[in-house]
């Protein structure tokens, strides 16, 4: 007998074909239950912005289950009572995910992020009321940073351990038996170390910077987390942007130092701070968001506007103003060098050639690769659309309303509280101070590096009734 | 091809055969003895919906139930934190030969156990008279039932030092036998129900700052708030007590804003979510047992009859009246009715509608995710809903939060309404529509003073009919028993 005649045999032909589906119905298994990707469609851009997929579920995805029990496991780690609504997040009646927040597949239903997190903001006209939402709007509640470092201090904690979650889980939905094994053995625990991982990869400079507090975001994800560049230490706190009306800011500067000159590239450029990589990043569903938010109007100022009023301050803007802030201004669009503008440096700093340079190669052999990043030597002075909805003021968010804008650097409040989103429309602005602003709103003190009020001298010097009619008048932009 | 067997060999296996069957059948037998002994999950059922609705199960006994016996022995075992009598005192309503009241459903899970289902805040029970027996009405408010004290009750026992497992084995052994099998099941049931209650005495710490609800109201969201979602009481200070509402009738109510703030415009989520404060979780709630009792409420139900005299010709002056002040509001079909009136406008105490906050509503929306019936009908509103009348004489006392004792008061404008009076009386007051309010006690029973000038419980608001002649008031009034 020939010794190798067990391998020509019958029987281990059938064991072999045996084995071999085995593999592959395993590795079927696998793939569909921890890699196939199903990325939602939304029909309509508005929802698209609100609810889809920007890229950011692969390689940062929650899993979904995870998600939701966080808040009530380690509701002592929230700023308050709310779950993710005490994080600042906009939440549509009946929506299954708050606005910005997607749900996906990737294997198991994940959740990300996307752009409308940070670009949707909520005005309350008093305190027991419901907030409205205004989409492409400068958030004035959601905490970005304080939702990162939720899940980070979730997953320090002993307490995230898959018995307490699937504890968490299991009461409050029957998951299928395969999902639950494979939920604690391996989810559970991947998911604790993959935010941990994060945390010291991708946002290890995070702790030595300035918090952001409600509204405000860090450029630093842009050269830290997406370019891998070495930490320089420098600030990039700054105020979220509103991002309607695109279409008439074409050929304008973008981001508060004018970093880039197209909306595509600073579009796609956010995707990626968002957590979408260059494998992952969904370039067709930006560019639809883009499409959308072109001619996406800035919203009415919704409270009364005295028209009289509004008139007289019209001359004013006209006078004072619309040279830097008007459509079609001649410095409107512009940078405006820090010399002149004198506001606070650090966001600027931020931003060197060297960065520009490396972004621009970045991506290279990529069909959406960066050409058009730069640097400069100030910040860019904004047309004023809807500029009810987006005070804070200045780049970095530091002085609370309109009025103190118009008031000496020495006048504007040192401390005041963001993040309360009930509107003051005496001032133009939302209320920050007070009881309630203190409770629900983050402290912002602007001795702390980067949260300068200085520097934007303009109008200050106005008499009063004259600052009340040009606030009047801003009211209408 | 193997050897052939040797006759010892055979016998051998044979012999082990015979044993394997042997075991496998004790253990097929044991297995089923066990099984029908400690059933996971065998709810009684009754076949008639009366029944069902009164005594049967939806699903809250899994998760917050008391093990039957527990539930037996605590008032041998802790009179002193009971108010009165055995439970009766809490107001429960008992049937005769029933050891337990209505609202109160068993289930097997593992052990009997007793969970509460929609009954318990939904029927009550009228009085002609002091000495006549009461006359029970499904679906109407819980009058009499007081259910913050009988939950601080079930809490109170478990935080007690003399809440063991000994103690209570023993105190269930002084009325029924029990094997050892049982012993060691109740044993850790003790451990069990002692966990769940001390956590939901956690839950409702907040409840001690605020004014208690008293027979007939239930502060629904804020315990939602805790208990659904782990919310920290700190700075929400809002008192959320209302008053219980009748669910007869449903079918005509379907698309309106419902709750007392009009928070929901779903029927069915509505009940989920009343289903959940009763004690089911997404995953023990008996979703059959549930459409049950909705079909019967949607259709079978009806606003009972006012069962006294009725001055016909006085009512009669009374129809118009209602039709000028009440009907665009109130009655089926009016362009009001299930809608929200601005609490600016309506100006009754605002209590009820600031405890339902936007951060609560919000993670309304996770609610029973994973199914397709997630919630997806809630919503903050800026006032109170118009509810439509039928049945109103059962009612009492009126507004969200049960401030004015009768239809009667109602009419009166806020400062002429009754500033204290006694709820959880059920003796019927013909005269001014509502139950009689001024009985402090009887029989030893005592009843519960209501202040109107506590947090939440202010009775302003609602002028509408304030300013009709006293003539017309009695007239409305009389008409008013007919709806």
């Amino acid at each position: 007998m020939n010794q190798f005649s067990y391998f020509r045999s019958r029987r281990f032909r059938r064991l072999l074909v045996v084995s071999l589906i085995c593999i592959v119905l395993l590795g079927v298994f696998v793939w569909y239950k921890l890699f196939r990707t199903v990325i939602t469609v939304y029909a309509d851009p508005v929802e698209h912005f609100k609810y889809g997929s920007i890229g950011v579920e692969v390689p940062a995805g929650i899993p979904y289950w995870i998600w939701v029990v966080l808040p009530r496991v380690f509701a002592d780690k929230l700023p308050g009572a709310g779950g993710y609504v005490a994080l600042g997040v906009s939440w549509e009646m009946g929506k299954e995910m708050p606005i910005g927040f997607t749900k996906e597949i990737v294997g198991i239903p994940r959740v990300g992020v996307n752009c409308a997190g940070c670009h949707t903001t909520s005005v309350r006209a008093d305190p027991n009321a419901a907030p409205q939402f205004y989409l492409g709007g400068p958030t004035s509640r959601f905490r970005p940073q304080d939702y990162v470092r939720f899940l980070f201090a979730c997953a320090h904690d002993d307490r995230f351990t898959s018995a307490n979650l699937m504890k968490a889980i299991l009461a409050i939905y029957d998951m299928p038996f395969v999902d639950r094994v494979l939920y604690r053995y391996l989810i559970i625990p991947a998911t604790k170390s993959a935010i941990l991982k994060s945390e010291k990869v991708d946002y290890y400079w995070m702790a030595s910077r300035p918090d952001w507090g409600p509204g405000r975001t860090d450029m630093n994800p842009f050269q830290r987390q997406v370019m891998r560049l070495p930490d320089d230490h420098t600030i990039g706190s700054t105020d979220v942007m509103a991002i309607w009306n695109e279409r008439a800011h074409a050929g304008m500067l973008h981001h508060s130092d004018g970093l880039n000159t197209t909306l595509t590239e600073s579009s796609r450029a956010a995707a990626l701070a968002a957590g979408a990589t260059k494998s992952s990043i969904d370039i067709p569903a930006i560019d639809r968001v883009e499409a959308w938010l072109l001619d996406l109007p800035a919203p009415k100022y919704a409270f009364t506007i005295d028209q009289a009023l509004a008139a007289k301050g019209q001359p004013i803007f006209a006078a004072r103003c619309a040279t830097c802030h008007a459509f079609g201004g001649a410095r409107t669009g512009t940078v405006i060098p820090l010399a002149e503008i004198g506001t606070d440096p650090h966001r600027n700093k931020h931003w060197p050639q060297s960065s520009a340079d490396a972004f621009n190669h970045w991506a290279d052999g990529y069909p959406w690769a960066f050409h058009h990043f730069r640097s400069s030597d100030g910040y860019v002075a904004l047309p004023l659309d809807g500029i009810w909805l987006r005070a804070p003021y200045l780049h970095n968010g530091s002085v609370p309303n309109m009025r103190e804008l118009l008031s000496p650097p020495e006048q504007r409040s040192k401390v005041f509280y963001r993040g309360y989103d009930v509107y003051d429309q005496a001032n133009m602005g939302f209320l920050s101070y007070g009881p309630q602003a203190e409770l629900e709103g983050f402290r912002f003190d602007t001795s702390i590096t980067g949260n300068s009020s200085q520097g934007h001298l303009y109008g200050t010097e106005l008499a009063a009734a004259d600052k009340q009619a040009l606030i009047e008048y801003l009211k209408t932009l | 091809m193997a050897e052939p067997l040797t006759p010892v060999e055979q016998t051998t296996r044979s012999m082990a055969a015979r044993v394997v069957t042997v075991f496998v059948m004790v253990i097929y037998v044991l297995g089923l003895f066990l099984y029908r002994r400690f059933n996971p999950n065998f709810p009684v059922v009754y076949t008639a919906i009366e029944e069902h609705f009164k005594y049967g199960s939806i699903g809250s006994e899994a998760a917050n139930g008391i093990p039957y016996w527990i539930w037996r022995v605590l008032p041998d075992m802790f009179p002193d934190k009971l108010p009165g009598n055995g439970y009766a005192s809490f107001g429960f309503v008992f049937e005769p030969g029933h050891e337990v009241p209505i609202g109160l459903a068993r289930r097997r899970v593992i052990i009997d156990r007793l969970g509460m289902n929609c009954a318990i805040c939904h029927t009550g029970t009228v009085r002609d008279t002091p000495d006549s027996p009461p006359r029970i009405y499904l679906g109407m408010p819980a009058n009499t039932f007081d259910l913050q004290s009988y939950l601080r009750f079930l809490m109170a026992c478990a935080m007690d030092g003399r809440f063991t497992a000994d103690n209570v084995v023993r105190a269930i052994k002084a009325r029924k036998r029990l094997d050892p099998l049982e012993t060691l099941v109740y044993q850790q049931a003790v451990y069990q129900t002692r966990e769940v209650l001390l956590q939901r005495n956690l839950q409702t710490a907040f409840m001690n700052s605020r004014p208690d609800w008293g027979p007939g109201r239930v502060d629904t969201f804020n315990p939602y708030k805790t208990v659904q979602f782990n919310f920290p009481m700190d700075n929400d200070h809002t008192v959320g007590a209302t008053d219980l509402p009748s669910i007869w009738n449903q079918k005509p109510r379907q698309g309106m804003q419902l709750h007392w703030d009009g928070n929901c415009d779903s029927l069915e989520e509505r009940d989920k979510s009343a289903a959940l404060g009763a004690g089911v979780t997404p995953v023990t709630i008996d979703l059959k047992s549930l459409q049950r009792i909705e079909d019967w409420l949607l259709d079978g139900l009806q606003a009972p009859k006012y069962p006294y005299a009725i001055d016909e010709s006085v009512a009669a002056q009374g129809a118009p009246i209602y039709k000028a002040h009440c009907a665009s509001c109130h009655d089926f079909g009016s362009p009001y009715v299930g809608k929200v009136t601005p609490i600016a406008e309506i100006g009754t105490d605002r209590g009820r509608l600031d405890s339902y906050t936007y951060p609560f509503a919000s993670n309304m929306n996770l609610l029973y995710a994973g199914y397709p019936w997630r919630f997806t009908h809630f919503r903050k509103t800026d006032g109170y809903a118009n509810m439509p009348l039928d049945g109103i004489w059962l009612r009492a006392p009126y507004l969200h939060n049960g401030s004015v004792p009768t239809l009667r008061d109602l009419l009166e404008a806020p400062a002429a309404r009754p500033r204290t009076f006694y709820r959880g009386y059920d003796v019927y007051d013909r005269k001014k529509a509502g139950f009689v309010s001024d009985v402090a006690s009887e029989k030893g029973k005592k009843y519960f003073l209501y202040d109107t000038s506590l947090p939440g419980n202010g009775n302003g608001g609602h002028l509408y009919g304030t300013d009709l002649s006293p003539a017309e008031k009695d007239a409305l009034v009389e008409y008013m028993k007919k709806l």
